[in-house]
């Protein structure tokens, strides 16, 4: 019977009550969307740093990322090499040589990180090659060629076929510097890194070191994230004279950034129940002020407090979790469209997204894994906004209410 | 006194709405016995409504008691009022009171309801009770399409169905024209002397006054005559 007579009840008054239940939809809907955006915007964000910056895991001489010092570069890489290639859990390494330097022009200078790479293994674990948006990911054999990123050569005024110094520390810590080319010029979805990283062929680097066949980095990719953590620990058992550490260790903002959004996400999502549940519980206060004299009449027949109180919980919880099914159908509809053919925030400022490593095509991922808690937050939201109307009406005395 | 159903003992209420005191029942002693049909009668402000709910257990006496079959009710708590009214006494309302989104019959069953009573018992009596009102017709409409009388013989139906000690009655015709007037009081009559049901109401209206078979009358929250209608 409190379940008959609380939805009935709701529909004596049906603008009030769509309006609400309007609300409350719309309320879901856009917390699910900005949820399944910041996921989409993650889960790029996240790609972009696996699949372009870092890759899965790197590994390096202890304590070789502090400084960049080219004397630790990683020792008995042959038998790590044949190591890994054998590792099933691998999908591609690259080996690269990296120092710090200084890019020098006629325009001025700039400090960088000089990595010395091999355009075929880059090309399976960087995918730099897709970033060139002048020239080639190559090296002609008796040309010395450098790549830089777009925002590194506006910001030094230099193009294509023009000619740069760079000067670094070698191995025996002598300054050395060389003319070098531009070869290309690429552009990543992390301008930041576009402004300080240049690549160089890694046999010339080595050599300019005098480091031999040395590398300082080996940057690996896996046929699955969700390998990482096991790679990681079983890469580290084997090389314990290494750092092997996974892109969350080497990009430790991404991986801040994404539990951050996770958090901001719900807060946003509670902000907004926090707000809907005042104008439920005001429906609510005004259903039942309306229905004061038949509250009266029923406590006078004989309704104890408990029933009145499931009858105002259940109403409450009617003109809340009605909202529910047609948020979530609305919702998924909406998500799994832009999920597919994507979202382009390129309008609210490509530059800006790009400075924090943002691609700006985002493709929302549904927050499947949180909906259980958003239908939580939600009765949460009902039962908060039932509190006020049902002491309200507990309150009531039956002769004054049926006096009214 | 044996056989009373409601012994009312020297029951006193005083109301201070704004700091004037203003005594609505003062000493009444009042005995009602099982099956009687008693009319509470005076002019308005004489305390019949507060006495109805003193008795109803709905508004507690300053002082004085009130027993309803050996149960001293101003001595109960409020949840226990609750239960007390649910199991022994039928409200019938000057305003029919119905819950304008239940049925007919889902507004006469709403006390079995809350007494939690078997569905197969319910209907069985809500067959019987719309039969003795002359609604079995109507027992799925709402009280929107029944006309003041019909709805108020929906409203006895429901103050019958848990079979109560007692049926309070607060002006039941005051709101009835004169021939839905008359089909109550014959209801009400009939099934005071079917179900030996007492009936106990407050009213102005002559023609309830006529069917009474006691009559007391109240001026200025005071007992001022306990007759039969002849001698009222």
């Amino acid at each position: 019977m409190i379940v008959r007579l609380a939805w009935r009840n709701i529909w004596r008054n049906k603008m009030r009550s769509m309006v609400i239940i309007a609300s409350v939809t719309a309320g879901l809907f856009a917390g699910m969307a900005i949820m399944a955006l910041y996921k989409g915007m993650m889960k790029s964000r996240i790609r972009t740093v696996i699949d372009t910056e870092t890759g899965h895991i790197q590994l390096h001489a202890k304590d070789f990322l502090g400084d960049l010092d080219p004397t630790l570069f990683i020792q008995g890489d042959e038998k790590m090499i044949a190591t890994l290639s054998a590792d099933k859990s691998i999908k591609a390494f690259a080996k690269r040589t990296i120092t710090a330097g200084m890019v020098s022009t006629p325009n001025g200078s700039s400090g960088v990180s000089i990595i010395g790479i091999s355009p075929q293994e880059e090309m399976n674990v960087s995918g730099l090659g897709k970033k060139m948006r002048q020239g080639k990911l190559d090296w002609p054999a008796k040309t010395r060629g450098i790549l830089m990123g777009k925002k590194l050569a506006k910001k030094l005024k230099i193009a294509v076929g023009e000619k740069v110094v760079i000067t670094m520390t070698d191995t025996a810590d002598n300054l050395i510097s060389a003319a070098y080319r531009v070869q290309g010029i690429y552009q990543s979805a992390n301008a930041p890194l576009d402004e300080v990283n240049v690549y160089l062929s890694r046999k010339d680097l080595q050599d300019m070191l005098g480091l031999g066949n040395q590398v300082h980095e080996i940057a690996v990719t896996l046929h699955d994230d969700t390998l990482l953590h096991s790679t990681v620990t079983r890469l580290a058992h084997q090389f314990p004279f290494l750092a092997v550490e996974s892109w969350k260790t080497l990009s430790p903002e991404t991986s801040l950034m994404a539990e951050t959004v996770d958090t901001l996400s719900y807060i946003i999502l509670v902000i907004i129940l926090i707000a809907l549940s005042f104008g439920i519980m005001n429906t609510m206060m005004m259903s039942i002020l309306e229905r004061r004299h038949e509250i009266g009449m029923m406590m006078a027949l004989g309704m104890g407090r408990i029933p009145l109180l499931m009858l105002i919980m259940t109403e409450t919880f009617f003109l809340t979790i009605t909202g529910i099914p047609i948020a979530l159908a609305t919702g998924t509809i909406a998500i799994e469209h832009y999920a597919k053919k994507g979202m382009d925030l390129s309008g609210m400022g490509k530059e800006m997204m790009e400075s924090f490593g943002f691609e700006t095509m985002i493709y929302p991922d549904f927050p499947s894994d949180k909906i259980g808690f958003i239908i939580a937050l939600v009765f949460a939201t009902a039962l908060a906004s039932s509190i006020v109307p049902i002491v309200k009406s507990l309150r009531m005395d039956p002769v004054s209410a049926l006096q009214k | 006194m044996e056989n009373a159903v409601i012994d009312a003992h020297n029951i006193s209420k005083t109301y201070d709405p704004s700091g004037i005191p203003v005594p609505a029942i003062r000493n009444v002693h009042m005995h009602i016995a099982k099956g009687e049909f008693v009319a509470l009668v005076g002019p308005s402000g004489s305390g019949k409504t507060t006495l109805l709910n003193m008795i109803g257990g709905l508004d507690h006496p300053d002082s004085g008691n009130i027993i309803v079959n050996g149960t001293d009710i101003t001595t109960l708590r409020s949840n226990d009022l609750v239960k007390f009214r649910l199991h022994n006494i039928g409200f019938v309302f000057q305003a029919f009171n119905l819950i304008p989104v239940l049925t007919a019959k889902e507004n006469a069953e709403f006390i079995m309801l809350l007494q939690k009573e078997k569905k197969a018992k319910r209907d069985e009596r809500i067959d019987l009770l719309f039969k003795q009102v002359g609604l079995l017709d109507k027992k799925n409409i709402r009280p929107a399409q029944l006309s003041g009388g019909q709805q108020q013989r929906v409203a006895v139906a429901r103050a019958l169905a848990s079979k109560p000690q007692f049926v309070l009655a607060d002006e039941p015709t005051a709101n009835l024209d004169s021939a839905s007037a008359f089909n109550l009081l014959d209801m009400m009559a009939k099934l005071n002397s079917e179900e030996t049901m007492t009936f106990i109401f407050s009213t102005h209206d002559q023609r309830v006054i006529e069917r009474a078979k006691r009559v007391i009358t109240l001026v200025d929250g005071q007992i001022v005559s306990d007759a039969t209608p002849l001698q009222y």
